[in-house]
């Protein structure tokens, strides 16, 4: 639907099919961190899923892309950015968390006349695209709040938040903040624990399992970072037997929770024991899908809204399928 | 006066509603299905294209004799879908003393078939896939379905598929345009998961050979995905994990040109991950749901296509039966070309 929609879109701006077809943008995408095992804004997904969503997404587009990586380096992050204007590519799409540094490519594309969409981290000048990680957050906690008030009604609920809590940036700050808010109608005045993983997620089994036997008798509304440490949580609860007594929305969904091929799927239809509610879907696997649509925009002239925001959704065992159906059809 | 109206409306209303109930339900399924080409009450799919002139013309293609096969060993480590699996159990009478029949000691030995339908080189029938409820020509299947199988759409309503087959070499389109990126997983040359074969590379491999699609054809792709297969247990997971495929444009494409059959040497036939996120399998609708069109899965394409490169003929008889096994979905195949 989206893409018929952007499809209109480029006949209405002159890029009809056949132009589109004689045309073909070269558009740079400079990624935050492709390192193996490196993962991004304190969530599940790689920088090789956000590379492989542009490569799924330009193979539809008339449009051929030249990759980077920035490695998490700011002066890497900038030598790209001058690679990328020497390239002459009609449009960089940056990826880049330093604020000086993002000053400095602004300034050298703006030189270049060179467009410029920014994923996730600002870049002066350029419409952002992202996660709106409040709302994302907001969507766990009613998410948590609706099934205590819809289960639990009268019983003494607790909550747990489990992820990377000691140092956390902006992102993770605004997630804790919204879940937070999004609890509250449902629970006003319910206290949370914190257990830091310290960006280890495995260290939620433990650091559950420590808190469960300190704590045999609540409800636990349990909200964790990321997906991985939802995972975990799973294990600490399965072990000790407190299936009943928790319930667990995670952020991200990764596919470490959706599954892949053949693999475990916690969230999922046949899994309806799983004490894990849902998890909100950030689709940083899509982003090609939603930034190569806006980059052709940009290129043909149109003006973008300046920040534009991830669609984000509670994805549970009811709708995981619509939103990422198995290949393996299982 | 206004409640008796009310309740009179109400009246209407319920009435409405419950005479509208059947209808919305069918036609729930003329909107998610196309009608079938062969009639409403169509279960065979497009086998009914196999004429006796059709395979009187495909036995022209049998020119030489020599016969070259399409179909996978099927044993046990080779890929399979999802949770799919196959196990063969052999039941020896002959090492059991005293089981001989007759003063001539007569032994035999038997097997047991533990498998899913869907595995190796297999064929998927017209109750395979739906949208929703809705299956192959705008049918609720609910009402169709027992625990020991289909009550509609069995693969026992095939009827031939004595027809002419055609290799189309998408390896070799791919090469010449240029457009070949190295594989490291695979031995010999093949297309990346995830690349799309479009309408027009499938016209460029028949130009390929001077073929021109007739109806009833039976079209095979060859993409070079099948190595991974015959790699097996090695590379089962990069197999399982994408693969290269047909479009849904050229999925249409397909269907507009009458075939009978779509068979390629991969597990799905279409392009993996699709083209549009969040959309399952739309290839397996366009073709299966839609047209009719049988899919083949898992089809060795490469010595066809071998043959193809070195003969000059990208046509044969396709030989291919397929047992009446009342009411399943699909079945293993053997499939072998006859040039």
């Amino acid at each position: 639907m989206q893409r018929r929609i952007f499809l209109a879109g480029l006949i209405a701006i002159g890029l009809g099919p056949a132009r589109a077809e004689a045309r073909r943008f070269r558009i740079a995408l400079a990624n935050l961190d492709e390192r193996p095992g490196v993962t991004l804004e304190g969530l599940g997904f790689t920088g090789a899923d956000v590379r492989h969503s542009f490569e799924l997404a330009a193979r539809t587009l008339p449009v051929d892309m030249v990759y980077f990586d920035n490695r998490g380096d700011p002066a890497r992050a900038v030598a790209n950015a001058a690679a990328a204007i020497a390239a002459k590519v009609d449009l960089l799409v940056e990826y880049n968390a330093d604020r000086e540094a993002n000053a400095e490519i602004a300034r050298r594309l703006a030189a270049a006349k060179i467009p410029a969409l920014a994923l996730v981290h600002p870049l002066p000048g350029a419409p952002l695209y992202g996660p709106d990680n409040r709302t994302a957050g907001e969507i766990a906690g009613r998410a948590l709040g609706g099934f205590a008030l819809e289960t639990w009604s009268g019983q003494q609920v607790r909550g747990v938040l489990i992820g990377d809590l000691a140092a956390p940036g902006p992102a993770v700050r605004d997630r804790v903040q919204g879940i937070g808010e999004g609890v509250q109608p449902s629970l006003p005045g319910l206290k949370f624990a914190s257990l830091d993983t310290g960006g280890q997620s495995v260290r939620a089994d433990a650091l559950l399992t420590n808190f469960l036997r300190t704590d045999p008798d609540q409800k636990l509304l349990i909200a964790t970072l990321d997906d991985l440490a939802a995972v975990y949580a799973v294990r600490a609860i399965e072990m000790n037997r407190r299936q009943s007594d928790c319930v667990i929305v995670s952020q991200g969904l990764d596919s470490s929770i959706h599954g892949g091929v053949s693999e475990k799927k916690e969230i999922d239809p046949n899994n309806r024991s799983s004490v894990v509610l849902g998890s909100v879907a950030y689709y940083m696997d899509r982003y090609g899908h939603e930034v190569l649509p806006l980059a052709l925009r940009l290129i043909g002239g149109e003006t973008l809204p300046p920040r534009i925001a991830t669609r984000h959704k509670l994805v549970t065992e009811a709708n995981v399928f619509e939103e990422y159906p198995p290949i393996d059809m299982n | 006066m206004r409640m008796a109206g009310f309740a009179a409306s109400m009246g209407i209303a319920a009435l409405s509603l419950f005479a509208y109930a059947p209808a919305a339900a069918a036609a729930d399924c003329k909107a998610l299905v196309a009608p079938s080409p062969f009639g409403p009450n169509d279960q065979v799919g497009a086998t009914n294209r196999v004429t006796s002139a059709v395979t009187k013309a495909a036995a022209a293609e049998i020119k030489t004799g020599v016969v070259t096969s399409m179909a996978y060993p099927l044993v046990d480590g080779i890929p399979l879908f999802g949770t799919r699996f196959t196990k063969t159990v052999l039941t020896s009478f002959a090492t059991m003393p005293g089981a001989e029949f007759g003063s001539n000691k007569l032994s035999y030995m038997e097997d047991t078939y533990l498998s899913q339908s869907h595995v190796g080189t297999h064929i998927d029938g017209m109750g395979h896939i739906g949208i929703q409820d809705c299956y192959y020509n705008q049918t609720p299947m609910g009402k169709y379905i027992t625990q020991n199988g289909l009550k509609k759409f069995g693969i026992e309503h095939i009827k031939t598929f004595a027809t002419r087959g055609v290799i189309i070499d998408v390896v070799k389109v791919f090469q010449a345009a240029g457009k070949l990126k190295p594989n490291p997983a695979c031995k010999r040359p093949c297309l990346d998961g995830g690349t799309i074969i479009s309408e027009d590379d499938l016209k460029a491999g028949l130009k390929m050979y001077n073929v021109t699609l007739r109806e009833a054809d039976a079209v095979f792709i060859n993409t070079g995905w099948g190595d991974l297969f015959e790699q097996f247990p090695a590379q089962n997971a990069t197999y399982n994990r994408a693969e290269p495929g047909i479009s849904a444009a050229a999925a249409k494409w397909l269907a507009s040109q009458k075939v009978v059959v779509v068979g390629a040497d991969t597990w799905a036939v279409e392009v993996i991950p699709g083209e549009e996120e969040g959309i399952a399998f739309p290839v397996h609708k366009t073709l299966i749901t839609d047209n009719g069109i049988h899919i083949i899965e898992n089809v060795q394409t490469q010595p066809i296509a071998d043959v193809a490169a070195k003969s000059g003929r990208a046509t044969f008889f396709l030989s291919m039966t397929v047992p009446k096994a009342v009411g399943l979905t699909g079945t293993f195949v053997n499939i072998e070309a006859i040039q």
